[in-house]
């Protein structure tokens, strides 16, 4: 029962909008602040920043959803603003497209290693969404102190070209703009788009620079004849189309896209979109100011679907969990909610909808605020751990494309039947005030003192407060700042921070999105009975 | 499933029966045609218009609305139907604990009236706090754990002093 005019209301509202706040300013931050140096050099060259080549290339008056802007915020001492790299979905020439640009305003535009980790991500989406890629080409390479952490793992810089490969193969198509140097690695974006156009003067392919070749083998050379637009687009075939300026360069990229063929989209059911009844502001007033406190989701609920209507299904069984169908931009969703800790019936009310999604082609929308499954004696008994199995068997094998936002904690296997960032969400958004973690910061720091109170004991040492103390505040410690959205954005454990505000217009560009690939293969494993 | 709405002391059962392009209602068997003008808080029923007022009750932190319709002013309450869901298992004198754990703090004392959506006690489980609010308005009878104790799920937690009939 819900009142604007309450006190816990407004108080939850100011500390909210505080939050936010908080988030749009380090967003904007590291959308736009960077040295005068560097904007200085870019402009010198005659280069757009990228955000402005962004702003050209995509359809006027079209929204672009940027993804993960705050990755590497908690990361190389903030020298990575969004990762040196920006990511999203825009519409180019009428289709639905990922857009990746690097950002030369930062150490040339170099890969750390989160940047090939969030380059890596945006390919994984373009390949389980069908989605064309643009890449917008202008990095000096590898950040080379890192090399270990960007070069030799599976998930990091080599599998940028592997997943290129992939999309090619699945006929998705790729394009690359080279408004700046593409070395080394680098070189293979451009080469293994199935288009590219690079700008003469700036833009440059090379395997290796003029100062690599000189140190290898002595020749001489310049950076046009090495690797420059009218070598490449004649002699060596590397790339396809010379522009004279990055302006003719977006121009030429957008005519090429129109030349694509239109993806089919599968056929969810749709009703005409409808603006929610409740106002989403009034988010703010609904979550609480401390992460402990529980709220009603179907509140959340209600300020993110079409007038505020929600069919729910089991509403007097398994209470912990709401399930229900609604819609979002008039797309039909099946969405699960967590109101308190998952108790046997509430994971079995769970696996079961989710059955029911799957069998009526519905995409699923997680909304997290869980805290775990119930332990003790009696529900082990009564075999919690094989109903949070089924949940996540039918969770982990669903068809039907799925997304999760996260709404305020998600901790322990919670997570998991709740569709956490292992379970290959199409698209995975968090709120500012979320916080992860296998467990919250007070238990981790209770069991750590007790396990640090038992090998005193059994090393036969007298039982030392300061020592207990100095564990009880360095975890939690740690724990704060780990389990952070800030830290979880950082690291790529989701696809962005947004403002609550925002979820529903996020959701339904996550779902047109989600549409251009076809539904998966039917079928589930063995649920333990 | 019809919706259940309050008016004037009588409940009358509302159907949605077509959105699109008009709101098609059939209140207690009868279609009413809906309509919304331009004009904000204002609708028109069956071509008669009229004019709503929310209002908050004082006292409690429940919202009312009021409709004005030939000079006259009329409160109209919304019956929550996963309460007439609740309400056919319980009268509501006692709330029972919805998951094991402890009791956090107790903010109504017995003897103490409390109007239903008010919080009664708080417990926390599994590192999440949850506000136990009364389902009726009443007086409170016991509260039967005090502040730090532990109990089991579906523990009796509060007790309401008996709803006088009528």
């Amino acid at each position: 029962m819900l009142s604007t005019a309450s006190a816990d209301f407004r108080r939850n509202e100011a500390h909210n909008r505080a939050l936010v706040a908080a988030f749009r300013e380090k967003q904007d931050k590291a959308r736009h602040a960077r040295p005068q140096r560097d904007l200085d050099r870019l402009a010198s060259q005659g280069k757009l920043r990228p955000r402005e080549r962004i702003e050209k290339l995509i359809d006027p008056g079209t929204p672009f959803l940027e993804l993960s802007s705050l990755a590497a915020n908690m990361a190389y001492g903030g020298e990575s603003p969004s990762a040196s790299s920006i990511v999203g979905i825009g519409v180019v020439s009428g289709r639905e497209t990922i857009v990746r640009a690097d950002d030369p305003s930062v150490k040339g535009g170099a890969w750390y290693p989160l940047t090939t980790k969030k380059i890596v991500r945006a390919l994984d989406i373009a390949i389980e969404n069908r989605l064309p890629v643009v890449h917008l080409c202008d990095s000096a390479g590898g950040f080379l102190p890192l090399q270990s952490q960007l070069f030799p793992d599976k998930y990091v810089g080599g599998r940028i070209f592997r997943n290129q490969s992939i999309l090619s193969k699945m006929g998705v198509k790729q394009l690359s703009l080279v408004f700046g140097h593409c070395t080394a690695g680098g070189a293979y974006i451009p080469a293994l788009s199935d288009y590219n156009v690079i700008v003469r003067g700036t833009g440059a392919v090379f395997l290796g620079g003029p100062p690599l070749v000189k140190a290898a083998t002595g020749e001489e050379s310049t950076v046009e004849e090495l690797g420059g637009a009218d070598m490449h687009t004649s002699v060596s075939g590397v790339c396809d189309y010379p522009a004279a300026s990055e302006e003719e360069a977006i121009l030429i990229g957008r005519e090429i896209v129109a030349q694509w063929e239109r993806p089919r989209k599968w056929d969810i059911q749709r009703e005409a979109p409808e603006a929610p009844a409740y106002e989403p502001q009034e988010l703010y007033g609904i979550i609480p100011d401390d992460i402990k406190k529980q709220f009603d989701m179907r509140e959340v609920i209600a300020r993110i679907v079409d007038g505020s209507r929600f069919h729910e299904y089991q509403p007097n069984y398994g209470t912990t969990l709401v399930c229900g169908f609604a819609n979002i931009w008039g797309y039909k969703v099946g969405i699960l909610a967590n109101n308190g800790v998952l108790f046997n019936d509430s994971s079995l009310k769970g696996g079961h909808f989710i059955e029911l999604c799957n069998q009526n082609n519905t995409p699923l929308v997680f909304l997290q605020n869980i805290t775990g499954y119930m332990i003790g004696r009696d529900y082990e008994r009564r075999g919690i751990t094989k109903d949070g199995a089924k949940m996540i068997m039918a969770q982990s094998c669903s068809r039907v494309p799925k997304f999760t936002v996260m709404c305020n904690g998600s901790f322990g296997a919670g997570n998991y039947g709740m569709c956490g960032r292992a379970f290959d969400a199409r698209f995975l958004f968090a709120w500012p005030n979320h916080q992860i973690g296998v467990m919250g910061g007070d238990q981790a720091a209770n069991t750590l003192v007790e396990v640090k109170a038992n090998q005193m004991r059994r090393a036969g040492e007298p039982i030392d407060a300061a020592t207990l103390e100095r564990v009880r505040t360095e975890t939690l410690a740690a724990y704060q700042e780990q389990t952070s959205a800030y830290y979880s954005t950082s690291e790529l454990w989701d696809d962005g921070l947004i403002d609550p505000i925002d979820t529903r217009n996020a959701l339904a560009v996550a779902i047109s999105a989600s549409l251009n690939a076809p539904l998966g293969e039917a079928g589930y494993g063995v649920f333990r009975f | 499933m019809a919706l259940h709405l309050k008016l004037a002391g009588s409940t009358h059962a509302i159907e949605i029966v077509r959105r699109k392009p008009t709101l098609l209602l059939r209140v207690d068997g009868r279609l009413h045609e809906i309509a919304t003008p331009d004009a904000p808080d204002a609708l028109a029923i069956d071509a008669a218009a009229f004019s709503f007022v929310r209002a908050l009750e004082a006292e409690s932190d429940r919202e009312t609305a009021f409709v004005r319709h030939g000079g006259r002013t009329y409160e109209v309450g919304f019956v929550d139907p996963r309460a007439e869901i609740a309400a056919h298992d319980a009268t509501h004198d006692e709330i029972h604990a919805p998951m094991p754990g402890a009791v956090v703090s107790v903010h109504k004392q017995p003897g103490e009236t409390v109007a239903r959506g008010e919080t009664i006690v708080t417990i926390e489980s599994m590192k999440l706090q949850t506000a136990l609010a009364a389902q009726r308005d009443g007086i409170v009878q016991d509260v039967l754990r005090a502040a730090g104790e532990t109990f089991e799920k579906d523990e009796a937690l509060v007790r309401l002093a008996p709803a006088a009939e009528g």
